[in-house]
């Protein structure tokens, strides 16, 4: 590759470890800022985690000032905009989101309305639109998947107009993103599964996308080997502390690993089969996976065959013939998927999901050809090969 | 008086201009008789107007799909506000692309063009810029030019390549 260029940017604190939560109080005053809004949803809040960041500020001069715990799995403008409303009549000066892909997305939506003082958020939505700083924004993840904590997009539906609304810029991303093991602890075992999994596939197609390139790929790799090494330690003990907070680790660093070097072909068949048939995307991520690695394996198949040393190990890597390592590599995210299977019944095909028909498959075709991911996965993808993918994974 | 200002070679601007206005009239011509491409276009909304543009002074192009469900070539600035607009950060970019030393997908993929606008539609437009492409350039430029060269039959790139060139000469003759 004589004309490789590539960009590389991530500009998030990562607060990671035992106590991080206590770390907050004080990260939130470097940026001059006292009077947080939290926001967050009712099953993280019932599940008692929202008392581990309220407990963080004792002892500091600073306190929570209101707390929205009500955002739904499927978020909308309107919801942002009620806490827009919150965060401003409490006069609060920053925002600490806790919660999965849903809570982030809206909370990344709240700034932008409180930061550009707007109540109108479609007015901000494209690329670029932000041109100034946003308030102080800290993100704690409950669960180890989205990487929403480390990237600079947010989608947010507006339910009146019936449309998704894309932001993406710079400013979205947060100013630390807080790794606390407490906060994944109680996560149910199908979950961790599920999000481990969209981990998993953000490194494996930051690694073998068009995009890659030397930076991402030292996240990507080390993300692979934390997530093979690591979720089923978790899933046989889940409250093993250690395990969790390498998962939580590997699943900011895939994410920091996409967001500059994109996802492929699995997020275009994903993204569809989420919408049309509304399965979790973690759950269509780890259903796509192999099929898209066979469809790739034969345009880039060295790079896929990299993958075995991080995936499998030193020596498994070093005793498989060089070019049987892609073909190698699959078959132990095979292994791995039907050991998920076995645990938590995570669908392997899209029979087994019982939730798609064969006659959706001509449909998903058509949607994922005109996914973006699909442009940058490493092989160009036609309609009939989207379809021969969709009829492997049935 | 400042003289710090550097000029692009003005050689590079032209070839990016008239590239430009070729795939424009290459993509109405193609618009009319490719039968691959009209069906990308009739799934794009009616009068969609989109643009490719190098930031911050052009050149430009600009086309929109016309009620017949063709796409028109505009010209090199847009009367309202496109729909999707895909904008190079600067001329040397453009000028990788429409010399065909980079694909579409490796521009995108290093970060050299800024995409507005409904992804879904831009995925259109550019299926149906490789398409045009295969069919009208020689098949060893085609070849760096694309992310995969198409299995065209001789006749159909022929053909295809031909009907386009008469359509485009047509197209200028006619209106
Ligand atoms: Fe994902």
């Amino acid at each position: 590759m004589t004309k490789s260029y590539y960009e590389f940017f991530c500009p998030v604190k990562i607060v990671a470890g035992s106590a991080a939560l206590e770390h907050i109080p004080y990260e939130l005053s470097n940026l001059s800022a006292s009077r947080p809004l939290i926001i967050t949803d009712k099953g993280v809040r019932g599940a008692g985690l929202l008392d581990h960041v309220l407990n963080a500020f004792a002892e500091s001069d600073m306190e929570v000032v209101e707390i929205f715990d009500d955002v739904p799995p499927d978020s909308s403008t309107k919801i942002v905009s009620r806490i827009a409303e919150l965060y401003r009549s409490n006069k609060c000066d920053s925002i600490i989101a806790v919660g999965g892909g849903s809570v982030i997305d809206t909370s990344k939506g709240v700034n932008i309305l409180v930061s550009e003082n707007g109540t109108d958020l479609a007015q901000f939505s494209g690329v670029g639109v932000l041109k100034k700083p946003l308030k102080p924004f800290f993100v704690i993840p409950t669960t180890a998947g989205t990487g929403s904590e480390v990237t600079q997009v947010a989608v947010v539906s507006d339910t009146d107009k019936q449309v998704k609304l894309p932001f993406t810029s710079y400013f979205l991303l947060p100013n630390a993103a807080i790794l606390d093991p407490r906060m994944t602890l109680t996560l149910p075992p199908h979950i961790t599964a599920m999000t481990a999994m969209d981990a998993m596939t953000h490194a494996i197609e930051a690694f073998t996308g068009m995009a890659k390139n030397p930076i991402s790929d030292a996240y990507a790799t080390l993300a692979i080997r934390k997530i093979s090494e690591n979720l089923i330690r978790v899933l046989d003990k889940p409250d093993d502390v250690d395990a969790r907070l390498e998962l939580a680790q590997a699943s900011t660093m895939a994410g920091i690993a996409f967001s500059n070097s994109m996802v492929g072909l699995v997020h275009s068949l994903g993204h569809s089969l989420g919408a049309l048939c509304h399965l979790p995307h973690g759950l269509c991520m780890n259903l796509f996976l192999p099929f898209v690695l066979e469809y790739n394996l034969d345009g880039r198949g060295d790079v896929i065959g990299e993958l075995l040393l991080y995936l499998a190990g030193a020596e498994v890597y070093a005793r498989t013939p060089t070019h049987q390592r892609g073909a190698k590599a699959i078959e132990v995210i095979r292994q791995m998927r039907d050991e998920l299977n076995r645990r938590c019944k995570l669908p392997r095909t899209l029979s087994e999901t019982g939730k798609v028909t064969q006659d959706q498959l001509s449909k998903l075709a058509d949607m994922a050809l005109d996914d973006g991911s699909i442009i940058f996965n490493p092989v160009d993808v036609e309609r009939e090969d989207a379809l021969a993918v969709l009829n492997n994974a049935w | 008086m400042n003289n710090n200002k550097v000029k692009v070679n003005p050689w590079k601007r032209r070839y990016v201009v008239l590239m430009m206005e070729v795939i424009g009239r290459s993509m109405e011509a193609a618009s009319q008789v490719d039968r691959v491409i009209r069906g990308e276009v009739a799934n794009l909304p009616d009068r969609l107007m989109f643009e490719m543009r190098v930031i911050p002074n052009g050149p430009a192009l600009v086309m929109v799909k016309t009620d017949a469900g063709n796409l028109r070539y505009v010209g090199t600035s847009a009367p309202r506000k496109v729909d999707v607009a895909m904008k190079f950060k600067h001329l040397q970019h453009a000028f990788l692309v429409f010399s065909f030393q980079e694909s579409t997908a490796r521009s995108f993929a290093n970060d050299r063009i800024l995409l507005d606008g409904e992804i879904a539609y831009a995925m259109k437009i550019v299926r149906c810029l490789n398409r045009m492409e295969s069919l009208i350039l020689p098949k060893f430029i085609a070849q760096r030019a694309l992310k995969r060269y198409p299995d065209l039959s001789l006749p159909e790139k022929l053909l295809g390549g031909g009907r386009i060139y008469s359509q485009v000469a047509k197209n200028l003759i006619w209106g």
